[in-house]
């Protein structure tokens, strides 16, 4: 049983934003039709590529059909029309100009389908500079601020990054744009068969990751706390941070007079401990504290193994954690026995391992049914080209 | 009752009429009900003053006006419950009688021990949606452990990936991650919505928080799976875009910068007056920059340090190459383009009158909700929840408050 059973979506959407917030509602059972231009999404030939397929688009666009349809002609244009009359919801990524030479405008789609939720995410929500529309997810991040504070404790003469591969600002987006077309369909359902159970969704990705860091931002904007150029502005300080250790990196968290104790105890207290103060990460955190103390714990770690070594900092009461890589993650315990990970068979790929969802659902688990479609797969059925 | 109605003004907005209960502390739990309450949906958090939500208390301000705790509850309702005593936990499964879905994520096992666990708040209400948020999630070999947003992170994979090149991997500013995990929530909360109204049966979300970290590098894990090369902390390195990285200008500010394909180069070269490197052999394709880009990015970073970052981003973008200023808080604070889209907004506080508030993401017309209420005070809605939706008379709300089970 799938959660979203009986919800049809069609997706015109041609970046991993738009693409990431259909994959999550097909990931729940929607039907999410994916109109592709002819030739294929430009997703489909993004990197990494292996046997001429790319591994970004089957990741996007599990559980997905395609439909081929050249918008710019107005035989496929009703098609388009055809498909969103019978559809709950249109999910878009395309910038103002794009949208009007297509007549899929936020009024036009209005007036042409009043049922219809229609949710366009772009880089900075409607109304934006149409230049600032073409900004890439680097600039997004950039935007946000994120990247200005990412990693904790850069120094000035270092670059801000991106963060997390490359789409970063594109999935918290989606995210946002999910919940919300969930939300207006939950609202469409209960409106029952008429016209009006249509609504526009407007939502900004820079807004989204701004979001995320309400209770520090917003404190600064209403003067709790001094917002500035630091790059620290939104670190709380302290030790915690990754160590290089013997088969990769760990990362150490701090805070307490039982932290320090405990991980005294799991070095076997040697004598540097010593010259700080048992409360010191209560009272005594000051910067040239914590360079001590990481210098003096840095030639420790390193020679550790990352996986004995945090097993028993758990059992000392001390939150020090693997910095798992993508190699690690599968033999995670906990991860196993979630099954995060879905195997299935990719038409090129063969075996794969699919990342799922954050979320089990004891009614309606996550599931991966079908791998990304091929290019026009549902033509035939939906009336593309 | 209706004439003299308790109930508090909705925001409006598609999930008007949802009801969700949330036993919620700090931030990842409160974070899902701000962003069901910022849909329209009434969300109602338990609370006690014996047992404060830690926001509620940093930096040993007034509870009622905590800035951490203000900066998040917006919308929210707040009622109080001594969940500590029998009489208390019995008032908050009456709670759970009259709602669609109870959110938590206070420790592994503690609402199981509460009698709350999903099998209970079943027998209570048939078609409930539980949702759990955990480090670990609800269950399995890890399920006991309980941590911090940063080693969720480090354990996700997520963390692994973000560093500069060739350097120790250091992950995203700390504080990401928590709100995160809540935004995931509530998004499965409403597919099991969708759910329940289609089928009528009720289900439990088991939200892991290391997960949600692990889901944001999706694309990475499975291109592993299928490449079977590891990906590597990678700084700014894009394979298909080059140059893509962040420059330094004048003061300590960076400016970003994307370029994809040779229009965008050759007007990059002009913007910046840099003819030589439209000319240079070692830039004249991608393959070329990608190999050459350490020399690359030194001769952009030599031509960009000199000039405003606000300036010179926006000259790029006018001329047709993506570029945004790396926004520090103060920029954040102060810039007009997101006050006039209302990113921030002003909603409603007890002490100010008003206050400032990071808004929204999302825009919705028509009948879109409408965020104006600020936090609520501790116990600000037990009328409202004692006397209209539990129906108990004054006296025996009275009588509740006198033993401190309304605490």
């Amino acid at each position: 049983m799938s959660a979203l059973a009986g919800i049809t979506i069609v997706e015109i959407a041609e970046r991993p934003a738009g693409e990431y917030t259909g994959k999550l509602l097909a990931d729940f059972g929607a039907e999410v039709i994916k109109v592709e231009r002819p030739g294929g999404a430009p997703t489909r030939g993004m990197v990494p590529v292996k046997d001429g397929e790319s591994a970004l688009f089957a990741y996007l666009n599990t559980n997905k059909k395609s439909v081929v349809l050249d918008l710019d002609k107005a035989e496929d244009r009703a098609t388009l029309d055809r498909l969103l009359a019978r559809a709950n919801a249109l999910i878009d990524d395309h910038d103002d100009a794009w949208n009007v030479a297509r007549s899929l405008g936020s009024d036009d789609v209005a007036r042409a389908h009043p049922h219809l939720v229609h949710c366009i995410v772009t880089p900075f929500g409607q109304g934006a500079p149409a230049e600032w529309q073409a900004c890439r997810p680097i600039n997004v991040t950039m935007a946000s601020g994120w990247a200005y504070h990412s990693p904790s404790e850069t120094p000035d003469e270092k670059p801000p990054l991106k963060g997390p591969g490359r789409f970063f600002a594109d999935y918290e987006g989606a995210i946002d744009a999910a919940l919300c077309v969930l939300a207006s369909l939950h609202r469409q359902r209960k409106a029952g068969p008429n016209e009006r159970g249509g609504q526009f969704i407007d939502v900004s990705q820079d807004e989204a990751l701004i979001n995320r860091i309400d209770c520090v931002l917003d404190r600064m904007l209403a003067g709790e706390a001094e917002p500035s150029m630091e790059r620290t502005a939104y670190d709380m300080g302290g030790p915690q941070t990754s160590f290089a250790c013997k088969d990769g990196h760990v990362y150490l968290f701090m805070t307490t007079k039982a932290h320090w104790n405990g991980l005294c105890s799991l070095m076997g207290e040697p004598d540097w401990t010593r010259e700080f103060r048992e409360d010191w990460l209560e009272f005594d955190c000051t910067r040239d504290n914590v360079k001590k103390f990481r210098d003096l714990f840095r030639p420790w770690i390193a020679e550790q193994e990352k996986l004995p070594v945090t097993e028993a900092a758990q059992k000392a009461g001390v939150a020090m954690v693997p910095v798992n890589t993508a190699a690690d993650l599968p033999k995670n315990e906990q991860i196993a026995h979630r099954g995060f990970f879905q195997e299935g068979e990719h038409p090129v790929f063969g075996t794969v391992s699919y990342p799922t969802a954050c979320y089990k659902m004891s009614a309606t688990p996550v599931r991966i049914a079908s791998p990304a479609p091929a290019l026009g797969a549902d033509n035939s059925e939906l009336g593309g080209e | 009752m209706a004439e003299t109605s308790l109930k508090p003004k909705s925001c409006g907005g598609p999930l008007e009429g949802v009801r969700v209960l949330e036993i919620t502390k700090v931030w990842a739990g409160p974070y899902a009900g701000k962003m069901l309450a910022h849909l329209g949906a009434e969300v109602i958090k338990v609370e006690s003053a014996t047992n404060l939500d830690e926001m509620r208390a940093y930096g040993g301000v007034d509870i009622n006006s905590a800035p951490y705790f203000l900066s998040i509850n917006q919308e929210i309702l707040s009622v109080q419950v001594n969940m500590k005593t029998e009489e208390g936990l019995d008032l908050v499964r009456r709670m759970v009688a009259e709602s669609d879905i109870v959110i938590d994520n206070i420790r592994p096992g503690a609402m199981e021990r509460s009698h709350l666990g999903y099998e209970d708040l079943k027998k209570i209400k048939p078609d409930i949606i539980q949702c759990s948020i955990k480090m670990w999630g609800n269950e399995g070999p890890l399920g006991y452990q309980t941590g911090y947003a940063p080693c969720f992170a480090a354990l996700s994979g997520l963390f692994y990936l973000v560093g500069h090149e060739g350097e120790t991997p250091r992950g995203m500013n700390m504080r990401h991650g928590d709100s995160t995990a809540g935004a995931c929530a509530a998004l499965a909360c409403l597919a099991a919505l969708h759910h329940r109204e289609r089928t009528g049966e009720g289900q439990f979300i088991d939200l892991s928080a290391v997960e949600t970290m692990t889901s944001l590098v999706g694309d990475s894990l499975f291109s592993y799976s299928v490449t079977g090369k590891v990906p590597e902390p990678d700084g700014n390195f894009h394979p298909e875009m080059c140059p893509h990285a962040a420059y330094p200008c004048t003061g300590v500010d960076w400016i970003s910068i994307a370029v994809a394909g040779e229009g965008e180069w050759q007007t990059l070269c002009e913007v910046l007056d840099a003819g030589d490197l439209a000319a240079d052999p070692r830039f004249s394709d991608l393959a070329s920059r990608l190999e050459n880009r350490r020399a690359l990015d030194e001769a952009i970073g030599a031509l960009t340090a000199q000039q405003d970052a606000t300036e010179l981003a926006d000259r790029l973008r006018k001329a047709g190459v993506p570029a945004f200023k790396a926004m520090s808080s103060i920029d954040l604070c102060s810039d007009e383009f997101l006050w006039a889209r209302e990113a921030y907004r002003m909603v409603s506080d007890h002490k100010n009158g008003s206050r400032p508030i990071i808004g929204p993401s999302w825009r919705i017309s028509p009948e879109g909700p409408q965020v104006e209420r600020g936090a609520p005070l501790l116990g600000e809605h037990n009328d409202y929840v004692y006397r209209e939706i539990l129906g108990l008379p004054q006296e025996k709300l009275d009588d509740l408050v006198a033993r401190k089970i309304v605490d």
